[in-house]
């Protein structure tokens, strides 16, 4: 069944190359609606009690290479899996029917969503590369043939970083498999191994820097704001709400799964990091007087929180971090979109042209008042799943880090502060009676925000909805992580324990 | 510093305007546009080097403000047609309301009008007209009555329901018209009517009406005496009640008639509009401006027909220049801060009326634009529907666009005034004297100068693409 989720629209990408132009919108709809629907088959026979893999599938593909055919879902890769489908469906009905070579665009869309699929479910280090690679070339031509005016610097811009990301992860995972003398990349076999805490430092660090630029965490940053700003709409709701969340899956996935110990070491520095990254987006997005940057910054910041959760390593943290994931796509995806549907009927995404778009005869009421809504999600307000995700996340690290916790909750603040900016600019005050004969919404306009809107609600009202899926699956791996003593400095770590291979030392798992 | 409504650049309206010394000439200019005579003032003048040349020129050349297109035309007087009805109901309640309803403290049922005043035959329309000006019927017009009737529900049920439904007629729209009048006019200086208000003669007449009306009733008689001149003001109001009235009950007959003579072809210009307003305006002037109170059935003359106050010098311009220039920065569509320094000190410096107005409504409140375009809305012309239909949001903006009509519309009608009083008190367009033209021009430089404020929406009528 999980291949499915994968080569449906695999496969889907390729049958829309042969259907005429006209229904490749339609081909689109119905292949990623199939595709969100099976997710859902997925979801709803998931057992909830069992906290390692299920749905297992397993052909061998090249043994000698230690490259073999494995999947397999858990609680982490789960609600990413569903959030993946269900946003690329979003982001094929948020297309303008009207969109240029349009079965290229929907092609590449599905085949992003095969390859983010298959990154979520593989269950081989190499197999994980290949998909994790595989959405790069997509997302490169979604943005430099569907992209705004700087389109191919910001393509080009995407293409090095994450390029660069991948170089890292990659050579992690070789590093990995050379140390440890795994004759697989297979991922169980891979858990248990006993590297020196040294080393294993290392080799996390490349993850980190490979997955941080994905995300992207503080510096590795600058891609992301000429991207998400460049990019289409649709292709800017994958952007945050999907590739992002390939990032902060890896991190926990390879990272936390793989280097217990030295995640554990590296904990603190990761909670700095975190309230680092969650300080400097906040800050940016304020200084912001593009709406769809200030929402593009607003995501680093808010990445910062998944850090900070799993950096906790408490139950708590690490499922909010989770919960954080799926929040964090729903209402990007529907900051992304309304800010598109601005910019589509006002021709501007200025805060010091934009106004009083609340405007009940002229203006965008409804797109208005759920912009609002998304802003509150955005800041954590109670109700609203942006709140739930959060609130576990401080719950669960201000035990362990209080201060980098309380910077956290300072950031909350300061994304209050810039959605009333934005807000109070964009949709309050006088509309301009000059300039102000926009076309109106239509209903087609608004149902994808109202489905985006409907599940941010009812995950903030039902959060057991949010967090049962990844409970056993979260809490499982916060018990795997050893208990080290606080007081050793990492340094110390890597000056004591010096780079030294320890052979013969791989544990199967 | 705006000047006032000059007349001429150096005279002020009071002193011009005064009836006692002034006669009223015919108007010269009523010849249709096919026949009306080139711009003089273009020949032997130089060119206007006013912000507002072209319009100027125009004026000079016997037009109007708003520019000569067809489109304008069937906006103008299709917003006409929309007002007259919601207007026919507005003149006959205020009277009821001057005559009848008076000093009630509880006026819960003013905006119920008795058939009384419904079959009230107006004094321009109808067989029994005094001058009849409409030749449709004198009482209340047959698309008031079935919208009375049945509302925009379109469900005969009890007058209470459709009123609290808010299935009405907007009344509160004619009452703040009434009002700015009555709080400008004693800053305006225009005319005698609002002076009278403080005369003995009105307070003693006002006495004796207060006194007739709380006749038994020693509550409100023990309150005269505590708050005389609360009572004394309530009465000015009425007075302003009955004003408004009579002079809304000429305009709804010359809007019918227009919106009739444009279906039978017979207005084909925007010109044609304003000559058609212009010997309107002339042929009413001299209507008498009273107030009777009528109780148990007997007359009280709080102003009478005798004191000789004229409708084009009482009423019209006074309502031009309270309602059409200043009004109140507060109407419902948008209110100004009077704490940031956004509402000027003085009154005369006012300028939130219909021709500078903002017409889009603010914020979340969803207020519509204005009462008076909610009720115009519903009696708008087939053709002026189908127009609005293909523009801008349709249906959806259909009250920011009738608004726009109607400031466009309003244009015409202060392009009308413009020209009358140029009329009364200055010289022919076709004079030959240049120093005449001279004064004409200056006369329309001194109007003009009134919309050099960022806010006047002169500039934005000039094109179609205000809308």
């Amino acid at each position: 069944m999980l291949s499915l989720l994968i080569w449906i629209p695999i496969l889907g990408a390729i049958a829309i190359a042969l259907l005429p132009q006209s229904r490749a919108r339609l081909g689109g709809l119905v292949i990623s609606g199939a595709v969100f629907a099976l997710s859902l088959v997925v979801l709803s026979q998931f057992d909830l009690t069992n906290a390692g893999f299920q749905f297992r599938e397993y052909f061998a593909w090249i043994e000698t290479l230690g490259l073999n055919y494995e999947l397999a879902v858990d609680g982490l890769s789960l609600v990413l899996l569903v959030l993946n489908s269900l946003l690329t469906f979003i982001a094929i009905l948020t297309t303008k029917p009207d969109i240029e070579r349009p079965r290229l665009f929907y092609g590449l869309i599905l085949l992003v969503s095969g390859g983010v699929a298959g990154a979520f479910l593989a269950q081989n280090l190499l197999l994980f590369f290949l998909f994790y690679e595989l959405e790069l070339v997509p997302f490169y031509l979604l943005i430099s043939i569907w992209g705004g005016a700087k389109r191919s610097y910001a393509a080009t811009k995407f293409l090095m970083f994450t390029a660069i990301s991948g170089v890292f992860v990659l050579a992690s995972f070789l590093g990995l498999i050379w140390l440890t003398h795994s004759s697989t990349f297979a991922y169980e076999s891979l858990l248990g191994q006993t590297l020196p805490l040294a080393l294993q430092v290392v080799l996390l660090g490349m993850l980190l820097v490979g997955f941080g630029i994905k995300i992207p965490l503080v510096p590795f940053h600058t891609w992301l704001p000429d991207t998400y700003v460049e990019a289409s709409t649709p292709v800017a709701i994958l952007l945050g709400g999907v590739l992002a969340k390939l990032g902060t899956y890896g991190i926990f996935r390879f990272g936390l799964g793989l280097f217990p110990e030295a995640w554990a070491k590296l904990a603190p520095w990761l909670a700095i990091w975190a309230a680092i990254s969650i300080m400097y987006g906040a800050m940016a997005a304020i200084a912001q007087k593009d709406i769809k940057r200030m929402v593009a910054y607003s995501s680093i910041g808010h990445m910062g929180y998944i850090l900070l959760g799993g950096a906790s390593l408490t139950a708590l943290g690490v499922v909010g971090a989770v919960s954080q994931m799926v929040a964090h796509g729903l209402i990007l995806a529907l900051l992304f979109y309304l800010v598109g549907v601005i910019e589509a009927k006002v021709g501007n995404r200025e805060l010091d042209v934009l106004n009083g778009l609340m405007n009940p005869i002229r203006g965008l009421p409804s797109i208005s008042s759920l912009l609002v809504l998304g802003g509150m999600a955005s800041a954590g307000i109670p109700g609203l799943a942006g709140f739930i995700s959060e609130f576990l996340i401080f719950q669960g690290s201000y035990a362990v880090f209080p201060v980098q916790t309380l910077l956290a909750v300072v950031g909350t603040g300061l994304t209050a502060v810039y959605f009333v900016i934005l807000l109070n600019r964009t949709c309050f005050g006088k509309l301009d009676n000059a300039t102000a004969y926009y076309p109106r919404v239509t209903w087609s306009d608004k149902v994808p925000a109202l489905i985006l809107t409907a599940l941010i609600i009812f995950l903030g009202i039902q959060p057991s909805w949010l967090v049962r899926w990844s409970e056993s699956t979260t809490t499982a791996m916060v018990a795997a992580v050893p208990i080290l003593s606080p007081s050793t400095p990492i340094v110390e770590v890597l000056g004591v324990e010096g780079l030294g291979v320890e052979p013969g030392v791989n544990r199967p798992g | 510093m705006p000047p006032k409504l000059y007349l001429q650049p150096s005279t002020s309206l009071s002193t011009s305007l005064s009836p006692m010394t002034t006669t009223l000439p015919q108007p010269t200019n009523t010849a249709p546009s096919s026949t009306r005579p080139a711009s003089v003032a273009a020949e032997k003048l130089p060119p206007s080097t006013h912000e507002f040349a072209e319009i100027i020129h125009r004026l000079e050349a016997g037009g109007a403000m708003l520019p000569d297109t067809s489109e304008n035309l069937m906006q103008i007087i299709g917003l006409y047609k929309a007002y007259a009805v919601p207007m026919d109901f507005y003149w006959r309640d205020l009277l009821y309301i001057a005559e009848q309803v008076f000093l009630n403290p509880l006026p819960f049922f003013k905006y119920f009008i008795p058939q009384e005043y419904l079959d009230l035959q107006n004094h321009y329309a109808g067989d029994d007209a005094d001058l009849r000006i409409w030749r449709g019927t004198g009482s209340a017009h047959p698309e008031l009555l079935e919208f009375m009737e049945k509302g925009e529900l379109n469900a005969k049920l009890p007058r209470l329901l459709h009123h609290w439904y808010h299935d009405r007629v907007n009344m509160e729209f004619a009452e703040e018209c009434m009002r700015a009048m009555l709080w400008h006019g004693r800053d305006m200086g225009m005319g005698l009517f609002d002076a009278y208000l403080d005369s003995d003669e009105y307070k003693q007449n006002a006495d004796r009406v207060i006194k007739a009306y709380f006749k038994g009733n020693p509550a409100m008689m023990s309150l005269y005496k505590l708050f005389p001149e609360m009572f004394l003001e309530q009465c000015r109001q009425m007075s302003y009640y009955s004003n408004l009235g009579l002079f809304w009950e000429i305009m709804a007959p010359v809007f019918f008639e227009m919106s009739d003579l444009y279906d039978e072809g017979k207005i084909a210009s925007v010109p044609d509009a304003m000559d058609f307003l212009v010997n309107g305006i002339f042929a009413i002037s001299g209507r008498p401006i009273y107030h009777h109170v009528y109780i148990d059935g007997e007359c009280y003359e709080l102003i009478s027909k005798s004191k000789g106050f004229m409708w084009l010098y009482e009423a019209a311009l006074p309502y031009i220049e309270a309602v059409f220039y200043r009004t109140a920065p507060f109407r419902g569509t948008k209110s100004y801060n009077a704490q940031a320094g956004q509402v000027p000190s003085e009154q005369k410096d006012f300028h939130y009326g219909v021709l500078y107005a903002d017409k889009f409504p603010v914020g979340t409140a969803g207020i519509p634009p204005t009462l008076l375009a909610q009720d115009m809305l519903h009696f708008l012309p087939p053709y002026l529907l189908e127009y609005y239909k293909h523009h801008c949001r349709g249906e959806d903006d259909m009250l920011v666009q009738l608004a726009v009509s109607f400031q466009r519309s309003m244009y015409c009608v202060t392009s009308a005034v413009i020209q009358a009083l140029r009329t009364a008190l200055l010289y022919p367009l076709d004079d030959p004297n240049p120093d005449h033209l001279l004064a004409n021009r200056k006369f329309f430089e001194a109007q003009l100068d009134r919309f050099k404020r960022p806010e006047a929406r002169l500039r934005n009528i000039q094109t179609a693409d205000y809308r």
